[in-house]
């Protein structure tokens, strides 16, 4: 009944189920604590920044839909997105959210005005104005965002989320203009254009542990207990495969092949 | 010289007017494609691979060809796309069907056919080559593709049913397939294929992406996932081994002048750098 | 709408069709087709991926009718600086949607439309990269620490493998970059790729139990468990 050469990955998709909602658990009795991620340390920074001076802040989180594989890296965005406008709407800061993918519109409309609620200025809450859904086709939405650069001339530009070409030309036009900027992308063929342009970055899974890290959200930080489960257990697997290879023995490799 | 004119000269050579940066660069670009140099072009093992690879495989094998790449990296995959192509139709004996996860794929793939021009090989449309359509969804459309591809499409490209094409006969799933090709701009196509493909039906696995990409699909390849992986700006080397110089081998004049040109750049930028800091300090 | 159909409904079939899904990779479950040596399992899975392709082709037109939608009202309403380009969007759109029904979208007609136009801006701005790349270049591989000197040494290394005249005229480079490629990038795009591939995996996990509120909206307090 089981497919061979599947069985072990059924095996560690199980463990990381466990994991998973194990973590999600008991982080709801006592809240895992994170490292310091200084580019999230820095929020509070950039909005006084954009304060003083009198410019707003924009946010994008970049291409990439709900319904294809990046889907995570754009819910890690939406969830700084969510907690970035909180912190804009406290410090009477406009802040813009840039759209590729029109089906996130609502979920944006809904988190934002949620933030500027909570943070009790929810007069200031233009959704027209403040949420832009510009392109669903990457160049045109690229060029749009640098118009929107130069045009609105933000003293903050965070971008987090899935970036594909584009991570390069936002980078320097908000460079260009005197932005001070945070980025962050699981995907690792953009992470090098951020990391030598932007002020500050999110390497890969730390956008997922990005919302969790600010939002305080048990689900979110048990979820993410529980990916550092699974990856303790990965490089565990990965030490004891390389000294018993090593050894002359093929056994793991056989062992995942099952 | 005074001390405070050096200061500036160093300083002002530290942050060089971007204005000048890509003024300089444009000449770079320009006067190689206008005059070409005729720089030489070093044929990597991986090239070799890749070609060798699609030279050994047995008459009748039939090739899956994924156009997904968007209209900006045509100037890079372009080429290459059309060089492998010279390459099936000279070799002859395969079957090539194309399909495409990006929505101008179809478009890109009919540039590369005119430049291709299989007639000259006497390759024909449905019996030697074929496009199915660009089917949406991504990694979707790649796993729909491999389980059933007649349940997924069940025409051309134009809208012709595929059972006219003797080309599709007994194509039915990625297990029809011996060889599958890949040309994307989008990280979400190249390793999708990888997990969609390669990993349940161990389709071999060609994939040609920009050069950024390298990096980032290289694990595939140093797993054995990928068989060849190349950048599109190599498409010169492809050209030269398939015997067809075009575009690639054009731009790899271009490429040399502008990478010396980013390399002056650097070493001006740190010895403006350091002879700065020196200033500063004296 | 009540809780049941704005949320209990909607996590139940991603649950199931998740579920589905992965019993079809993970295990043959019987009956078997005697013939296809498939399991029931797999043509339920097909139908449920090409009702997938059905629902992306769909979010094409949606992003096109979002798009008109928002337009017209920046032309209804003169948005300052705006309302020309409305204007001007809106004709290509129309153009080009004429053009498709009228000719088809595989016909030189169209073809011609497509080169002239969206590709040749397409690579413009695609090309207009290697510029933004050579200015963050100049700035970025300066030796200012060790870290950056490193970045500077590889950058250089790789630079210098990836011009064909150079990596002919200093073949050690060729075999430096590959090193580089092969031990320590490949490391680290491995680990970055499994810590990507697990956010995915909990990602999953969440939406298939309902605790992920990108889709469904924000949870309350008393549904989050805190």
């Amino acid at each position: 009944m089981l497919v061979t050469g599947r069985i072990f990955a059924l095996g560690m998709l199980a463990v990381l189920w466990i994991f998973i909602i194990g973590g999600m658990e008991l982080a709801k009795k006592k809240l895992p604590t994170f490292r310091r991620l200084p580019g999230l340390d820095a929020l509070p920074e950039m909005m006084g920044r954009a304060t003083e001076m009198n410019r707003p802040v924009h946010f994008t989180t970049g291409l990439g839909s709900l319904t294809e594989s990046v889907a995570p890296q754009l819910v890690a965005g939406l969830a700084v997105l969510g907690y970035a406008s909180e912190m804009a709407a406290k410090y009477g800061v406009k802040i813009i959210y840039s759209v590729y993918a029109a089906q996130v519109m609502p979920i944006a409309t809904e988190l934002m005005r949620d933030a500027y609620i909570r943070a009790g200025k929810i007069e200031e809450f233009n959704a027209e104005d403040q949420i832009r859904y510009l392109s669903g086709e990457q160049f045109a939405y690229a060029s749009a965002v640098q118009g929107i650069a130069e045009r609105e001339r933000p003293a903050a530009n965070i971008m987090i989320g899935p970036f594909y070409a584009e991570s390069m030309l936002f980078s320097e036009t908000f460079f260009r203009i005197g932005a001070i900027q945070l980025a962050g992308t699981a995907r690792g063929y953009q992470i090098p254009f951020f990391a030598v342009v932007c002020d500050y970055l999110l390497i890969a899974e730390e956008i997922y542990a990005a919302g969790a890290y600010l939002s305080k959200d048990p689900l979110q930080a048990g979820s993410i207990r529980g990916q550092d489960l699974g990856k303790i257990v990965a490089l565990i697997l990965m030490f004891v495969g390389v000294v018993i290879y090593a050894f002359g023995s093929n056994a793991l490799i056989d062992l995942l092949k099952m | 010289m005074g001390g405070s004119e050096q200061k500036g000269i160093w300083s002002r050579l530290e942050n060089v007017p971007r204005e000048i940066l890509y003024g300089l660069l444009l000449i770079a670009f320009i006067i190689p494609m206008v005059r070409p140099i005729g720089f030489p072009i070093p044929i990597s093992d991986e090239s070799k691979r890749w070609y060798n690879w699609i030279e050994n495989l047995p008459d009748g094998s039939v090739i899956m060809i994924d156009f997904g790449y968007s209209g900006g990296g045509e100037p890079e995959l372009g080429p290459m796309a059309v060089a492998v192509y010279h390459h099936m139709f000279r070799r002859g004996g395969l079957k090539a069907i194309a399909m495409s996860t990006s929505t101008e794929g179809p478009l890109l793939w009919e540039k590369a056919m005119a430049e291709v021009n299989p007639g000259q090989y006497g390759a024909q449309y449905g019996v030697d080559y074929i496009h199915i359509g660009f089917i949406t969804g991504t990694e979707t459309a790649m796993a729909a593709v491999g389980k059933d591809l007649r349940a997924t499409t069940s025409t051309d490209y134009k809208g012709v049913s595929l059972d006219q094409f003797p080309i599709m006969e007994g194509i039915t799933d990625a297990s029809s397939f011996d060889t599958l090709i890949v040309y994307t701009t989008g990280g979400d196509q190249s390793e999708g294929w990888v997990r969609q493909w390669y990993t349940p039906y161990q389709v071999p696995y060609l994939c040609s992406t920009l050069a950024m990409m390298v990096p980032t699909m290289l694990p595939y390849r140093n797993a054995g996932q990928i068989v060849a992986l190349l950048a599109g700006a190599t498409s010169g080397q492809m050209e030269s081994l398939v015997g067809k110089p075009a575009r690639g081998i054009k731009s790899a004049d271009v490429i040399t002048t502008t990478h010396i040109l980013v390399l002056a750049y650097v070493v001006l930028g740190n010895i403006a750098y350091y002879a700065s800091k020196a200033s500063r300090k004296g | 709408m009540s809780l049941m159909v704005r949320r209990q409904i909607p996590i139940l079939i991603v649950f199931v069709t998740a579920l589905i899904i992965m019993a079809d990779y993970f295990l043959q479950l019987p009956p078997i087709d005697a013939v296809t040596k498939k399991s029931w399992t797999s043509s339920l899975v097909t139908d449920i991926q090409n009702w997938g392709i059905v629902l992306a082709a769909f979010a094409l037109g949606f992003g096109a009718v979002n798009l008109s939608y928002l337009h017209t009202r920046h032309i209804s309403r003169r948005t300052k600086g705006q309302w020309p380009f409305s204007i001007w969007l809106l004709l290509i759109i129309i153009i080009f949607a004429v053009t498709g029904i009228r000719y088809g979208a595989t016909s030189s007609t169209y073809s011609w439309l497509y080169n002239s136009s969206y590709f040749a801006l397409s690579a413009t701005v695609y090309s207009s990269l290697g510029f933004y790349m050579t200015s963050g270049i100049y700035r970025a591989l300066r030796a200012r620490n060790l870290e950056s000197m490193l970045l500077l040494i590889v950058g250089a290394i790789a630079i210098m493998r990836n011009a064909p005249a150079i990596a002919v005229a200093a073949p050690i480079v060729i075999n430096m970059e590959a090193w580089i490629s092969a031990i320590p990038t490949t490391s680290a795009q491995r680990g970055i790729m499994i810590g990507a591939a697990l956010g995915a995996i909990a990602l999953g996990i969440r939406t298939m139990i309902g605790r992920e509120t990108g889709f469904l909206g924000r949870l309350t307090e008393a549904e989050k468990g805190g």
